[in-house]
């Protein structure tokens, strides 16, 4: 679903240059739940912007689906994003002007998606997220935990195969990150992928697929994989 | 996809600047609506035509001291003596000058006093045949003066009996048509209006009837007179320069000033009027510059304010042409609500104006005009903003800020 063939970021200015990512390699089966860990400055946003076409790649070669992404315009890549990809944020992103139903709706515009159909599907993510009864709730009125469900639901709602999460229980506490993350876990049951980036070894535990990226390249997990102790583990190295 | 829905809900939410900016386009629109109608009235007041060649007239004024002279006859000598000037047209001595702001005007009866009738006013002019040419003005019917019908005198008891009038004069005495060969009265004194001439204005051109004038064949021979010389077009300079010494020659117990010319008398008459009109037209680009700015500068604002959000929606699947629709239609939003309420409030001004200040009234396809003219500067202020807004990266999204 999701393969990277030497893919190197390289930020640029007047005097440094700055390599995010080293010749990254990487394959995402579809269904598959995978945590990516790593020191902070490893490259681990930089890998799930590539992933998720938020910024352009130096070199290699990424396929989405099939779809060569470094060929696609602007244009093309914000629609395969709107199409495939489920965005949930460390910080919620929810936009504190709309309610949780406008918030849910926002993908599904872009979509060009009719209105019966929008609501259908807002009402259906919002119940699934436990927060059916909140639709006409502005994000500042909920807590943490239930911001980053709504911004699950606003995710879920475009149905996407594929979704990115970015610490997304980075600013919650144990409880509420616990939730979170058997929300995720459920959706992942039902059949979405799911690329997790966090720092918290202990829900990248939980996940069946751990890579860990040192200096912008995956590292040999071989030693991670046992102090997890989790044997049936699928550990993938660069 | 407009997203109008979730734009109005969100400008309801977080209101503030957007009532502002909507107060900001609504003072605007009433304010250059009435603004700009009152420039329009003003320069088609300020351009309209007077019937005289203002370009080749000019006058002067004479103050005769010496004693030792008949006026009559010195002044007859020297109308002649202009009109054999090379470079002049015709020259006619006059008790006021059309356009200069200062005259005589009287209503004239249809009937002789005491008898009760209408009485229609008018500016007049006293002059001899040489008149209507010294003007550049022509007869629509009847004729000029008979050089038997002038009148040069100092004897207050000595009228004419005839007159010449303007053809709105005319009309609005004798709206049947007939006016030629009519008499009307000053007083008890009765005038026929032998002539009829096309088109001409008074001295005042912020007269309720600035088009109404006669021309009575009357020199009172007085030591203070004003004298008005046409000349062959770019002669005119030429012959001010040199009518001073010429009449000074011909006797020199007199002073003669405010050599000027129609066009100039016209101008200083029009001052204020051409400086509010000035003064109005800074007033609309201040305005129109500040409603630009302060949009230009919220949006701004806004893009600062809203970079994560931006970068969120771009994330979620938003192209950078949605981002730029979603800041013209917000704005275009605002600006309707200005609109209806600014439209509203100069109609309202304009009401206002025609009650206290005898203004025309706002005719609304000014109303119209400048709301168009506010919503499209409202959209150009709005679209470099807005197209700075969709060159936020969509990683913005993921950026700790």
């Amino acid at each position: 679903m999701l393969i990277m063939k030497n893919v190197s970021k390289v930020y640029q200015t007047e005097m440094v240059q700055t390599h995010a990512l080293r010749d990254f390699d990487l394959e995402v089966k579809e269904g598959e739940f995978i945590a990516v860990t790593g020191p902070s400055g490893s490259g681990k946003t930089t890998f799930l912007n590539i992933a998720g076409m938020l910024e352009p790649y130096t070199s290699g070669e990424y396929m989405l689906d099939d779809v060569n992404v470094g060929k696609l315009s602007d244009n093309q890549r914000a629609d395969l994003r709107n199409q495939k990809i489920g965005f949930i944020f460390q910080g919620f992103n929810l936009i504190p002007d709309l309610n949780l139903y406008e918030n849910v709706e926002v993908p599904l515009r872009y979509r060009g998606i009719k209105a019966a159909e929008r609501k259908k599907r807002i009402e259906s993510c919002l119940e699934q997220v436990g927060l059916g009864s909140r639709a006409k709730h502005l994000p500042q009125q909920l807590s943490g935990g239930q911001q980053q469900r709504v911004a699950i639901a606003r995710a879920l709602a475009g149905e996407p195969r594929f979704l990115l999460a970015d610490e997304p229980t980075g600013n919650l506490d144990s409880l509420m990150a616990r939730q979170v993350m058997e929300l995720l876990e459920q959706i992942n049951r039902d059949g979405a992928t799911i690329v997790m980036v966090t720092h918290d070894p202990e829900l990248a535990r939980r996940a069946p697929r751990n890579i860990q990226i040192v200096d912008g390249q995956v590292a040999d997990l071989t030693l991670y994989q046992g102090v997890a102790g989790q044997t049936d583990r699928q550990v993938v190295g660069g | 996809m407009l997203e109008i829905k979730p734009i109005i809900n969100a400008l309801r939410r977080s209101k503030v600047g957007a009532i502002l900016l909507l107060i900001q386009i609504a003072i605007t629109t009433a304010i250059v609506s009435n603004a700009a109608f009152i420039i329009q009235d003003r320069m088609t007041y300020l351009q309209q035509e007077t019937g005289y060649p203002e370009q080749d007239i000019f006058s002067i004024t004479v103050m005769t001291y010496g004693k030792d002279r008949d006026l009559s006859q010195q002044f007859e000598e020297d109308e002649a003596l202009l009109r054999n000037l090379p470079g002049v047209v015709d020259a006619a001595l006059s008790n006021a000058v059309p356009l200069s702001g200062s005259g005589s005007a009287s209503g004239m009866g249809l009937k002789p006093a005491p008898e009760p009738g209408r009485n229609v006013r008018a500016g007049y002019l006293f002059g001899d045949a040489h008149m209507l040419n010294t003007l550049g003005v022509e007869l629509r019917e009847g004729r000029n003066f008979a050089p038997d019908e002038v009148i040069v005198t100092q004897d207050p008891g000595k009228v004419p009996n005839v007159a010449i009038a303007s053809s709105t004069f005319v009309e609005e005495a004798y709206p049947d048509g007939d006016g030629l060969g009519k008499l009307m009265y000053m007083g008890d004194k009765p005038f026929k209006i032998i002539g009829i001439v096309d088109k001409m204005k008074g001295p005042w051109l912020k007269d309720d009837r600035p088009d109404n004038v006669v021309i009575f064949p009357y020199i009172k021979a007085e030591t203070y007179q004003h004298i008005i010389i046409r000349t062959e077009p770019g002669q005119r300079a030429a012959v001010m320069q040199a009518v001073e010494d010429k009449l000074l020659a011909a006797y020199d117990k007199r002073v003669f000033t405010n050599v000027i010319t129609l066009d100039e008398n016209k101008r200083q008459y029009n001052a204020s009027d051409t400086l509010m009109l000035r003064m109005l037209m800074v007033l609309i680009v201040v305005l129109v510059a500040i409603t630009a700015l302060g949009i230009f500068g919220l949006t701004l604002f806004n893009i600062s304010k809203r970079t994560r959000q931006i970068g969120t929606r771009r994330a979620l699947g938003a192209r950078k042409s949605d981002i730029i629709r979603y800041f013209l239609v917000e704005n275009t939003l605002i600006c309707s609500g200005g609109l209806m309420i600014g439209c509203t409030a100069a109609v309202f001004m304009g009401q206002q104006l025609l009650q206290r200040f005898s203004l025309p009234a706002l005719e609304l396809q000014y109303v119209a005009g400048t709301a168009i003219m506010v919503l499209v500067m409202t959209l150009v202020a709005v679209i470099f903003p807005a197209r700075r807004a969709a060159q936020i990266s969509p990683s913005v999204a993921t950026r700790s800020i």
